[in-house]
């Protein structure tokens, strides 16, 4: 018994640790917890000629073809703060890099996605 | 040359009218459709990405004759998951100098490699009669965004007029804002959509 709590313990303060950990340093999880997972070699190209820049990594569900996809490129791409958009479908992400001084709201994007027909349902920022 | 050609010329890279009736906010979407029974060149406006209308120029090979439609599409239901989506929408036209008209459903669930579409029109003509279809297909292989797409399907459909019901393979390609679907059949032809968005 002593030892399933210890294990218990263990695991919460194990997932406690990985929900708070640093941003700014590791990016690969999400606010909620889930793993950023993008695709390494694409996002260093994405990277490429960025600096002072941050970028938002959104989860967008319903991504599931390029023609139906069109929309938000062209819809962030107006916003004269958006330097760079790009579509991952492989991994249902959208990846915009905005000017550093940009105060990236959430609901914004959510709404500029949903405009487009799909649901923006996470996000992270990783300044670069 | 063929007005088929000239339209098809015109509109190289253009898009599919059962593929993606509604655009994103604010789209515009220009489509050529050629079957058996009808030719038509259609454009609709997509001020929401709930709903578009249009004007769709109709040549009917069936009565032999041409007609101008105004239509109206709204999204019924929509929903989105991390791998799939699936849409039901709502379609009608009307023709203000006949009383012609049609209504019906349109349906579709697709994941990157899977696609199952199907619909149903009721049309009021000379002669009343209704058309339905069933498309699968499957990509074969997953292409990133901004590659060039392929799809491989099947499509049945059947309508009440010559009640025959025909099954026949349809290649769908597209790239960018362009969409190319054909299909053939011995009995009926070339099915050909062509689609452009911008």
């Amino acid at each position: 018994m002593i030892r399933l709590l210890f294990i218990l313990l263990m695991s919460v303060n194990f997932i406690y640790s990985d929900e708070n950990h640093d941003h700014s340093h590791h990016h690969d999880v999400y606010v909620q917890g889930e793993k950023l997972e993008v695709d390494q070699e694409r996002f260093k190209t994405f990277l490429n000629g960025l600096s002072d820049s941050q970028v938002a990594v959104i989860n967008v569900n319903g991504m599931v073809c390029d023609f139906c996809a069109r929309g938000i490129e062209r819809t962030f791409a107006r916003d004269k703060t958006v330097k760079k958009v790009d579509v991952d479908l492989e991994r249902g992400k959208v990846l915009i890099a905005y000017i550093k001084d940009k105060e990236i709201n959430f609901e914004d994007i959510k709404n500029k996605i949903l405009a487009n027909g799909q649901n923006a349902i996470d996000f992270t920022i990783i300044k670069i | 040359m063929g007005m088929t050609l000239k339209i098809l010329i015109v509109t190289l890279f253009f898009n599919a009218v059962e593929a993606r009736p509604i655009s994103y906010s604010g789209g515009h979407t220009i489509m050529h459709f050629s079957d058996s029974m009808k030719e038509s060149l259609y454009y609709h406006y997509s001020p929401s990405y709930k709903y578009s209308f249009g004007i769709e120029n109709l040549n009917d090979k069936v009565f032999s004759k041409s007609d101008s439609y105004l239509r109206f599409t709204y999204l019924l239901n929509r929903k989105n998951k991390k791998e799939s989506q699936r849409n039901l929408y709502f379609q009608s036209a009307f023709s203000p100098n006949d009383s012609n008209n049609f209504y019906g459903v349109h349906g579709d669930w697709e994941t990157r490699r899977l696609f199952v579409g199907f619909g149903y029109k009721k049309i009021e003509n000379i002669i009343d009669y209704d058309d339905k279809f069933i498309q699968l297909g499957i990509a074969p292989y997953l292409g990133n965004y901004g590659d060039f797409h392929t799809w491989l399907m099947v499509k049945t459909k059947k309508n009440s007029l010559n009640k025959k019901q025909i099954t026949y393979p349809v290649v769908k390609f597209f790239k960018g804002n362009a969409l190319l679907e054909l299909g053939y059949d011995k009995k009926t032809d070339w099915d050909i959509h062509l689609m452009y968005r911008f």
